[in-house]
């Protein structure tokens, strides 16, 4: 009956690293359904302030490979790549929608960021690397559907009680885009 | 979905006197089966550039119809190009769209070719064929025709089709030339995408100068496309839905300046000049130009040219970039985008050319996201009865065009214009005909007016 005399007495027994860990997650996890709310709210200037001012969005390109060379899967920086975004690009990708001519994004698509599988794969103190999943699901106009999957490779920094998004390499589980365009950010 | 178009009277669906085309070729299921067998069936089509096969056994697979090709670096440093699919039971032989390999092994029974597609293997051929299976026969079977046209290597279906040399013609030659005579590379990384659209629209965009203003109203907007106060346009009445009148923001190059190349076979040239680029902030120093073998190898009228070439049906070149447009179905098309840099170029040269590629065209690009929504709802309308009866317009310029025939390439110096479009779509019904080449070849003789 250990067990329920620990959880009975605030404190005794918890491992307390365990619990860091606990609070750690779920305090990123706060910290991206925020993020995936503002998307979704197409509010693009909330979002870019989330983004550090020497951030790198990035958006590889991926390719059908043999397994003995799945090495050189995806595309590296300074090649090809569907999203290579500084700060300013990205800005811009806010500004663009905003200007009231983004025709693409007019009449706006629905967007559903769902985010999951949130791990944090190195704490060097002042900056995490973290893992997560997505699924964003996208319908325009009348019958116009997607649906891209993959995983986000984030640098967050941290910045007072939260974050700012360091790096962001976008892994997309496809290779040919199965979309029209990629008016939709991740 | 078929709407009754026939195939075999194409003259009456484009109208070069008119500047008219009919709508349902856009989504028409039996024009597109014929646009496979009289168009992808014959023309030379793009496979890929040299150096992204450097090495012997890098493949790249790319589709020619419905067929997939593989480009093969041999071993004495030759290219060949197979078709991917095995010759005992079909199954596709690579399953990866490239990478590098000793040999090709079926991964149903064995059966494997080397990089030359000699079939060199074949698992208890002793035991169970006993000895009656002629291993000559059954090699890779080879694409009729595949040629490396300084560097871009392209194939033909048509054992027939004229050397690679005479399909592309002196305008073909220089548009290729344009790019090639630099001395290019291809950068890492195909992007490859999927537009809900008809692929003759994606060609018909490559000349059309006349969209940006609104099209890509919004990269104006935010000054990623700069702006002229000199060169602002007159809207026309165009106004917005609040009624309001849209005030154009003055692009660069202003339209004022440009020039077309019709061509044999529908190879095409459009937008500004040279001279008309150079204007314009993003254009870089245009150094190359001034090379003599450059000067050699596109000519007089190359050395003007600042627009967009495509060679027929679907392969568009730019400054810096490829696009191929690779028709899935009537109302599906995929775009390919391969990037080139300057083999000379400096790293900061360099990485500048591959961010304007990623940030101007492309999924995700600045200008091409909206481009893709035009194409598609385009393509969706023409699906109603009604809506297909309305005519597609290419009356801009329409008669008014002086072609001026000269260093063995027809040109047209003019305002922005609509011939290069008209001229494609009067190029396609040729082919759609069936002519043999040489008929062919009449039939798209450049005319002295458009």
């Amino acid at each position: 009956m250990t067990s329920l005399q620990a959880e009975t007495v605030p404190g005794a027994g918890i491992d307390q690293r365990a619990l860091a860990t606990m609070v750690l997650r779920s305090r990123i996890e706060t910290f991206y359904y925020d993020e995936a709310a503002l998307l979704d709210a197409h509010n693009y200037e909330e979002w870019v302030r989330l983004f550090s001012d020497d951030t790198h969005y990035f958006m590889p390109i991926r390719r059908t490979r043999l397994r003995r060379e799945l090495h050189k899967e995806f595309t590296q920086p300074g090649e090809m790549a569907f999203f290579d975004d500084d700060k300013a690009i990205l800005v811009g990708r806010w500004k663009k929608v905003a200007d009231g001519t983004s025709w693409a994004e007019d009449p706006p698509s629905r967007t559903r960021h769902l985010i999951t599988n949130v791990r944090v794969v190195a704490d060097r103190g002042d900056e995490l690397d973290v893992e997560s999943n997505f699924h964003v699901y996208r319908t325009r106009l009348k019958s116009e559907e997607d649906s891209w999957f993959g995983c986000r490779h984030d640098v967050l920094r941290r910045c007072g009680d939260t974050f700012l998004i360091a790096r962001r390499h976008i892994l997309l589980d496809q290779t040919i885009v199965l979309s029209r365009n990629l008016s939709t950010l991740f | 979905m078929a709407t009754n178009v026939d195939a075999d009277h194409v003259d009456a669906l484009v109208s070069l006197e008119r500047g008219e085309i009919d709508r349902r070729i856009f989504s028409d299921e039996e024009i597109f089966e014929q646009e496979l067998k009289q168009i992808f069936g014959r023309a030379w089509l793009f496979l890929c550039h040299e150096t992204q096969i450097p090495k012997a056994g890098d493949f790249f697979e790319t589709p020619m119809g419905r067929d997939n090709v593989l480009t093969v670096r041999q071993k004495d440093g030759s290219i060949r190009a197979f078709l991917n699919t095995c010759t005992h039971r079909g199954n596709a032989l690579c399953r990866a769209e490239e990478g590098n390999t000793k040999a090709f092994m079926c991964t149903y029974h064995g059966w494997s070719f080397n990089l030359g597609g000699d079939l060199i293997g074949i698992p208890d051929s002793d035991l169970f064929y006993k000895g009656d299976i002629d291993r000559s026969k059954y090699g890779l079977r080879r694409v009729p025709q595949m040629a490396n046209y300084h560097g871009f290597v392209f194939a033909t279906m048509d054992a027939a089709a004229p050397p690679i040399e005479d399909f592309l013609g002196t305008a073909g030659r220089m548009f290729v030339d344009l790019v090639a005579a630099r001395g290019v590379q291809v950068v890492p990384g195909i992007q490859k995408f999927v537009i809900d659209c008809n692929w003759k629209l994606t060609v018909d965009n490559v000349f059309d100068w006349y969209h940006g203003q609104i099209t890509h109203m919004s990269a104006f907007g935010i000054g990623f496309l700069p702006t002229s106060e000199e060169s602002v346009t007159d809207g026309g009445g165009a106004q917005d839905t609040l009624g309001r009148k849209i005030e154009l923001r003055g692009s660069i190059p202003d339209g004022r300046d440009e020039m077309a190349v019709i061509a044999e076979y529908g190879h095409a040239h459009s937008g500004p000049t040279a001279r008309a680029v150079a204007a314009h902030p993003l254009s870089g120093v245009q150094k190359w130009r001034e090379r003599p073998e450059v000067i050699e190898a596109i000519g007089p009228v190359g050395m003007q040219l600042g627009g967009h070439s495509n060679i027929f049906p679907t392969c568009w070149l730019t400054k810096s970039q490829l696009s191929l447009r690779v028709p899935i179905s009537p109302t599906r098309t995929e775009i390919w985008w391969f990037t080139f840099v300057d083999n000379d170029a400096t790293p900061e040269s360099r990485a500048a050319t591959i961010s304007q590629a990623i940030h101007v065209f492309g999924p995700a690009g600045f200008l091409e996201q909206e481009d893709g929504e035009n194409w598609a709802q385009a393509t969706k309308q023409t699906h109603g009865a009604r809506s297909a009866q309305v005519p597609h317009l290419l009356k801009m310029d329409l008669g008014r065009g002086t072609v001026v025939h000269e260093h063995g390439v027809s040109r047209i110096e003019s305002t922005t214009n609509e011939h290069a479009q008209l001229w494609t779509f009067h190029a396609w019904a040729q082919w759609m005909k069936g002519l043999s080449w040489d008929a062919l070849h009449a039939a798209t003789a450049p005319p002295d007016v458009i």
